[in-house]
């Protein structure tokens, strides 16, 4: 990550001069010689957090250029907004005067340019189901949606990362085993099947918890739930075997021969290390927790961004079909670079470099 | 107060008399094998050690030199197990204690230095925050007077800039620097005892002196156990030497006396093995054949397959017992006696 740049040969200039400063001190004491070796360079967090920004941004740019241009050609290949506006009775004449109105008479090259411009100033058009603002339409749906990812991905956390630690402190240990193999089965079942268990039990027998809608917090239980309920097994079985990697390191043996109890060696040592590699698996999920959450909206009648999704697809309705894609694709990269920025925080390898 | 007893290389006579400070006897550490008796790593070693001396466990890879150490400190690693033996510190058994009073002996009374500075750190946590982990365990002090002890810590070990190596990340240091850290992390409650398990192996020559220096000069008068495969390193910094093969002490003496009059035929071999044109550097080069492993029974004495002075009598054990001045287990001792 630290190819040398001006900035950097800037700094290694100084650090070279601080060097051989020390060496009269080095004189004095010979027998201590040879510690200082002024050949660090310290690169600052944010500049590889400005690096990485500029990046990301430069590939969402080009990402989102490419998804709107394939989604305007596949939904143009799919079907007539024309006809959809015209509904089933419009006649020839009808549609005729529909094609002039949003200038779907001209060629589709055409078309393409005008639409591009339009997303290139965040205009997706209005819907063609209730002419109300496309966008618009999209951002409403937002705060729904997140409320439920952002209690399934604390649920996630908050449930996860400390059980897997407890898995993987002592994998050996039976209670364990048995409890690592419940979370292989709960990997295996498909979240939908989780929500309509949930809802059979919890809403249909038991009365306890409404089964739609978005009805306040008690409502809220079920789909998060169902939402964690295929990512939590993913990243509890990642962090325990992280942490049972971890234990068996070298330094764990250090802290222990220095008096560390197993609690300490679990949560300041291991954890931490653990913590490196389940990043990526649990930024990925944040990323995909949107678009991932579209089944468990369908099932539970959620008022969020997905459900609008289906909707919008079933019914044709392309422009906000366009502005929800466009939105859930700068939340996933959004998720990936604030994953590649908790990196830099977490990993000090990373962060600053030895040259 | 330093943790490091400052103190003229030469003027450290041998306390012959002082206080044992600790005292290993009989140790067994075993390895359960699938489908008979245990492997013995370490089986039967005696040690003892009085303040201010230095002992030097020298032999082969996989004699056993590491299990002894780990055995101090009670964490051999599963599924081996100390099955016998004794261990004092002060007079007090230390091998038998309860976890909870066994974690106050480890990096408090005994610390210990381990081979790879590489790896030895958590690479995730500052060296500042580990030393004051063990300095806050250990002793009753507040963050500021823990972060104090550390940067004395690290300053004591010969660490240029010590304030500012407190924030730094183990990769942020050179191998001989994060060696220099272990030493003061193993130091830094100043411990009774000190172990060292090869403290310079892992390190590229030039900075494998400078270590070196530091044991020597710094830590000349510090109760301490030494193990190296170079009988050169324990020339210098060692009082006494034990030499061990598959999991015994076969010979020990002053370090002088060992080293100038060899009389186990292992420690003979050791020496022979020595090339000519470096005396001051000696290091053990392999013998012919092969010591034994976990796989191999061994009958009478261990050595005596590669020994070119066996004789039947060799299928009977020979006990570690002074054979004409000094503790020597073999039926043929080589040399000559006082
Ligand atoms: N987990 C284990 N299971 C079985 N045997 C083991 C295990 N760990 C170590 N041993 C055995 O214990 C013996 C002693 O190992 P030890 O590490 O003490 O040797 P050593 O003298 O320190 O060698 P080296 O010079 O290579 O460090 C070795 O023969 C090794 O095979
Ligand atoms: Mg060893």
């Amino acid at each position: 990550m630290a190819e040398p740049s001006g900035g950097v040969h800037v700094t290694d200039v100084t650090k070279n001069s601080v060097g051989a400063k020390s060496e009269p001190n080095e004189l004095v004491q010979p027998d201590i010689a040879g510690g200082s070796r002024g050949d660090e360079i310290i690169i600052p967090v944010y500049w590889n957090i400005a690096r990485t920004l500029g990046k990301r941004l430069v590939e969402l740019a080009f990402l989102l250029f490419v998804i709107s241009t394939v989604l305007f050609f596949a939904l143009r290949l799919t079907g007539d907004p024309a006809a959809v506006l015209a509904g089933e009775t419009g006649d020839a004449e009808q549609l005729a005067l529909i094609r002039a109105q949003y200038g779907l008479d001209k060629p589709i090259i055409i078309q393409y340019l005008i639409f591009l411009g339009k997303v290139a100033v965040l205009d997706f058009g209005t819907s063609l189901a209730n002419a109300q603002d496309a966008l618009g339409l999209v951002l409403e749906r937002l705060p729904t949606s997140f409320t439920l990812v952002i209690i399934a991905f604390s649920a996630n956390l908050i449930v996860a990362i400390p059980l897997g630690a407890w898995l993987g402190g002592r994998p050996d240990q039976r209670l364990r085993k048995g409890a690592s193999t419940m979370v292989f089965i709960a990997q295996g079942i498909p979240g939908y099947i989780t929500g309509l268990i949930l809802i059979q039990i919890f809403a249909v027998e038991l009365r306890w918890l409404p089964s739609i809608g978005n009805q306040g917090p008690l409502s809220w239980l079920m789909p998060a739930f169902t939402l964690a309920s295929f990512q939590a097994p993913q990243v509890i079985r990642v962090i325990s075997a992280n942490v049972a990697e971890a234990m068996r390191e070298d330094y764990i043996r250090t802290a222990r021969a220095n008096g560390a109890g197993f609690q300490t060696l679990l949560w300041r040592h291991a954890l931490k290390n653990a913590m490196l590699g389940a990043t990526a698996l649990i930024g990925t999920q944040v990323a995909f927790l949107l678009s991932g959450s579209i089944i468990t909206e369908v099932i539970f009648a959620w008022p969020g961004l997905g459900r609008l999704l289906v909707t919008s697809v079933q019914t044709l309705d392309f422009p906000v079909v366009q502005a929800a894609v466009f939105m859930i694709s700068i939340f996933v990269y959004t998720a990936i670079t604030l994953t590649d920025i908790v990196f830099l925080f977490i990993d000090p390898r990373l962060r600053r470099q030895r040259a | 107060m330093s943790i490091v007893e400052e103190v003229a290389p030469s003027a450290s006579p041998v306390p012959e008399t002082g206080e044992r400070v600790l005292r290993v006897n009989d140790l067994v550490v075993e390895f359960p094998r699938p489908d008979r008796s245990g492997f013995r790593a370490v089986n039967g070693v005696d040690i003892e050690l009085r303040r201010g001396e230095t002992l030097g466990i020298v032999g082969e890879s996989g004699s056993g030199k590491t299990m002894i150490a780990l055995s101090l400190l009670g964490i051999v690693p599963l599924p081996g197990k100390i099955i016998e033996g004794t261990i004092s510190l002060r007079g007090r058994r230390i091998d038998n204690l309860p976890p909870r009073e066994i974690r106050k002996v480890r990096g408090n009374d005994i610390g210990i230095v381990f081979q790879d500075p590489m790896t030895g750190l958590n690479p995730v946590r500052t060296v500042g925050s580990q030393l004051m982990e063990s300095a806050l365990r250990h002793n009753n002090l507040s963050r500021r007077e823990a972060e104090e002890r550390a940067f004395k810590a690290l300053d004591d070990v010969g660490i240029p800039a010590a304030r500012e190596r407190l924030k730094a990340y183990p990769h942020e240091l050179s191998g001989g620097l994060r060696q220099r850290v272990m030493i003061a992390l193993a130091l830094i409650n100043h411990p009774s005892v000190i172990v060292a398990d090869e403290p310079t192996t892992a390190l590229d020559a030039t900075i494998q002196a400078q270590i070196l220096d530091l044991f020597r000069l710094r830590l000349a008068r510090s109760t301490m156990i030494l193990i190296t495969h170079d009988l050169g390193v324990a020339a210098e910094i060692c009082d006494r030497i034990a030499v061990m093969y598959a999991g015994r002490i076969v010979e020990t003496g002053t370090i002088e006396d060992v080293l100038s009059n060899p009389r186990h035929p292992y420690t003979v071999g050791l020496l022979a093995a020595v090339p000519k044109f470096d005396v001051r550097r000696p290091k053990l080069v392999p013998i012919p054949g092969q010591p034994p492993t976990a796989d191999d029974v061994v009958r009478g004495c261990a050595f005596s397959p590669r020994c070119s002075f066996a004789t039947p009598e060799c299928e009977e054990r020979p006990l570690l017992e002074d054979r004409g001045g000094r503790p020597v287990a073999c039926w043929h001792p080589r040399g000559s006696g006082v």
